[in-house]
């Protein structure tokens, strides 16, 4: 399928754009940062391209339906949040050493989803259940949010890095004096998290409206409903020790890092467990 | 020190100054608590001069003195504790099987382990007096918290003409500074409409030969904390509200069949419904790989023996009927009582018959008669099967006939010899045959009735609106003092805001610079 090759094509794209986001930081020339952007913004589009045609693909199949049904087309729409998000706060930041942070995130999704064996990449047919004008609305505020949560744990990541890297005076002066200060990580960290906190409680809250619908009960304590909640709750005890009890810094990078735990089990763990929202496998 | 607010915190440990001046807590949000720390003091002094001014009574708020109690629920520090335990004890909840699943792990692991757990309350976590007293906790705290920092959230949403920091315009840097010509009526003129034009409303007030004007601008800012809270306290109240008085069970009704009584999923009980439900018809369509498409039932709701209301039901579609909602949930198949028989007689003749056990039959030849005994969905494991007894007046025979007997035979070759009840042609000279067991539908039925449903999601409208409140938008407060300075008309701009520092500096100086355009060059 054209739209599977294309997708394959946009992961080896994501890592180049990576590659020359770290030759921006290692050779200090700025012109390497613009390349990056290029390329991820190529990339970001041929991937939007390839989300329209098998989105279309599954039409003239008769079995229309957006491509956000099964783990596959997650995968590859996780991806995409996350460099649509990281590009548009790399227009308002004007600073491209974030994407050495956050690329890597994407393109290792992407590649999990071409390479990982019994992920099935063809389009399928929708359940009844899954028949349901609530899923996209459900599924695209929960990958907002996932995505959201993702660039604070690369910003954590990096606040770390920083840290390492400025306490050997002998490391790559090149590297930390490109990297936004202590204090703008802090503040990034933050904003992100917020903007993941709002998205993920539309994710939930359009998921509860949904399963009300389908279920017959807005909260069943499925355990992918529980993990969210958990995860929800992780990030509110995140912007309130920060708004109330004043955490910045190193705490903040870690709680974005153990929130991203949280997300990730919500996202992949939860298969292992019984589950009502067992599509995915 | 910033020149446009001073950032006093409240101290979320309960710390007296909170309670005593609410009024000059203007951030709840955004406090460091160190700078808290180093202002209290020499905030103190200039606190207790300026109460005088403020509408609310000094001495009544002293005399409240908050107990330990008020003081523990109303700390952040143990809304968060509560939160990570509740999360906590969510996430030991998915790794135990809940409800009915726990069943299977009675068998696997030592009694009494098992019944230490139950007692324990870990199969049904979400419903245990843990996990409830939790959720009760945090509701107090959470309304304790709240009303602790309403007053000062109010009273920012009130906004004083006259900032109540008395330090607002102290350390006024030259930037928000301005000497203009005109004299103090002018000047309150030019601002006057500068401040319309730009915020719609403002407050004036005149305080010892100064005219103060303020302006605000996104005051609900100040509220959308309490918005969350309350919605917290609204889904907390909303579950109640369904735990106590909502009714979540299940049916399965076989097509063409009627039911009045609902089976409980808490404890298994059973409820009869104030009227009858018949499914006319069940219908499932698949893909080409087999998944279902749609499945549907027909149902007809019936009121004192009379159809009322007849309806499709889908899933993803429910349907409501006098406050009891119908969900098409599941569905499953039932071996009928009848099965289509083939009888063939040596040398040709074949007959086919509809059958139900019980039933009678003279065989075509009148040989004697048979009976169908049973009629069986999975016979050992074979498949379908019904067991037949043939009479005539030299022998009686009994066996079974398989619908796969081919099936059979390919994995055991002789099962006819060796085991004679198995062998359909086991009477003369007849070969009997098993063509198809009748399969019905049934529907499953998720039936639901949930009081708490609509506060729910009121609470869910209230918390979105509530954290974009919070999230998006920010309460700016300005204030321009005019007053004269060493014979001269001095004006001079303070602005406060808990976000967008920057925005607010950029605010200032735009009202600076057009107060300026306005009164030097006067139209």
């Amino acid at each position: 399928m054209i739209n599977t090759a294309i997708l394959s094509w946009v992961t080896f794209i994501y890592f180049g754009a990576f590659v020359f986001y770290l030759f921006r930081m290692i050779l200090e020339h700025p012109f390497w940062g613009k390349l990056a952007s290029w390329i991820a913004w190529t990339g970001l589009i041929a991937h939007s391209v390839a989300l329209i045609i098998r989105w279309k693909a599954s039409y003239d199949l008769a079995i229309g339906h957006v491509p956000l049904s099964n783990f596959y087309e997650s995968l590859i729409f996780f991806a995409w949040t996350i460099v649509f998000l990281y590009l548009l706060m790399e227009r308002q930041l004007k600073n491209h050493s974030i994407g050495v942070f956050v690329m890597p995130m994407a393109f290792l999704m992407m590649a999990y989803a071409s390479i990982a064996p019994g992920i099935n990449n063809r389009i399928e047919p929708l359940i009844p259940a899954l028949q349901s004008n609530w899923l996209t609305s459900h599924v695209l505020t929960c990958f907002m949010g996932y995505a959201a949560f993702t660039v604070t744990f690369a910003l954590g990541i990096m606040f770390f890095v920083r840290k390492v890297v400025a306490r050997n005076s002998s490391g790559v002066r090149a590297f930390i004096h490109l990297l936004p200060s202590d204090d703008q990580i802090d503040d990034l960290i933050y904003s992100c998290a917020a903007l993941g906190f709002i998205f993920l409680t539309l994710g939930i809250v359009t998921g509860s409206v949904w399963a009300h619908y389908a279920w017959g009960s807005y909260w069943s304590w499925d355990p992918k409903e529980t993990w969210s909640f958990i995860t929800w709750l992780i990030y509110a005890v995140m912007l309130h020790v920060r708004l109330m009890r004043g955490w910045r810094g190193v705490r903040m990078a870690a709680m974005a890092i153990v929130g991203f735990g949280c997300v990730l089990f919500t996202y992949l763990g939860v298969n292992l467990l019984p589950s009502l929202h067992s599509y995915l496998t | 020190m910033s020149p446009f607010y001073l950032p006093v915190g409240a101290l979320p440990n309960g710390d007296s100054m909170i309670h005593v001046f609410p009024v000059i807590v203007f951030s709840n949000l955004c406090v460091n608590r160190e700078l808290h720390c180093q202002k209290h003091h020499d905030k103190h002094f200039a606190l207790t001069v300026y109460i005088v001014d403020t509408s609310l009574s000094g001495e009544n708020i002293l005399s409240k003195k908050k107990s330990t109690i008020w003081s523990f629920f109303s700390s952040v520090r143990l809304a968060i504790v509560l939160l990570l335990i509740i999360a906590l004890i969510a996430m030991i909840g998915t790794l135990f099987p809940q409800r009915e699943a726990a069943a299977e792990l009675a068998g696997r692991i030592p009694p009494g382990l098992f019944s230490f757990l139950q007692k324990m309350q870990i199969f049904d976590l979400y419903h245990s007096v843990w996990f409830i007293l939790l959720m009760g906790l945090l509701a107090v705290n959470l309304l304790i918290c709240s009303l602790n920092r309403f007053p000062a959230a109010w009273n920012r949403f009130r906004s004083s003409p006259i900032p109540r920091d008395p330090d607002a315009f102290k350390d006024l840097g030259e930037e928000n500074l301005f000497y203009p010509e005109s004299d103090v009526k002018k000047a309150t003129d030019a601002a006057t409409h500068l401040l319309k034009k730009k915020y719609h409303s403002f407050k004036q007030a005149d305080e010892k030969g100064s005219v103060y004007l303020c302006a605000q601008k996104g005051r609900f800012a100040h509220f959308g904390v309490y918005m969350v809270h309350l919605s917290i306290l609204g889904f907390i109240c909303g579950a109640v509200i369904g735990s106590v008085s909502g009714i979540d069970g299940s049916v399965k009704i076989l097509e063409g069949e009627t039911i009045s009584v609902i089976g409980l999923r808490n404890g298994g009980k059973m409820m009869p419904l104030p009227f009858s439900v018949r499914c006319d018809k069940f219908t499932l369509e698949r893909y080409k790989n087999g998944a279902p498409r749609i499945f549907q039932s027909d149902l007809t709701f019936i009121k004192n023996d009379r159809a009322v209301r007849s309806v499709k039901l889908l899933v993803n579609h429910p349907v409501v009927f006098e406050g009891f909602h119908f969900y098409q949930a599941s569905y499953g198949s039932v071996t009928g009582k009848k099965a289509t028989l083939a009888l063939l007689r040596d040398g040709g003749r074949r007959d086919i018959v509809n059958v139900s056990a019980g039933y009678t039959f003279d065989l075509p030849g009148k040989e004697g008669i048979f009976k169908v005994l049973r009629v069986e969905d999975n016979m050992m494991q074979m498949g379908p099967a019904i067991k037949i007894a043939v009479h005539s007046e030299k022998e009686a025979a009994t066996f079974w006939v398989f619908r796969d007997i081919d099936r059979i035979r390919q994995v055991i070759p002789d099962v006819s010899e060796r085991v004679p009840v198995f062998n359909p042609g086991l009477f003369r000279p007849y070969t009997f045959s098993l063509l198809e067991i009748e399969k019905k539908y049934y529907t499953g039925l998720q039936v639901n009735r949930d009081p708490g449903t609509p506060v729910v999601a009121a609470a869910a409208v209230l918390l979105i609106s509530g954290l974009m409140i919070i999230i998006f938008s920010y309460a700016r407060q300005i204030w321009i003092r005019i007053d004269q300075d060493d014979g001269r008309v001095r004006i001079g701009i303070a602005g406060r805001s808990i976000k967008n520092k920057v925005g607010l500096k950029h605010e200032v100086r735009y009202l600076l610079a057009q107060l300026k355009d306005n009164l030097e060059n006067p139209k």
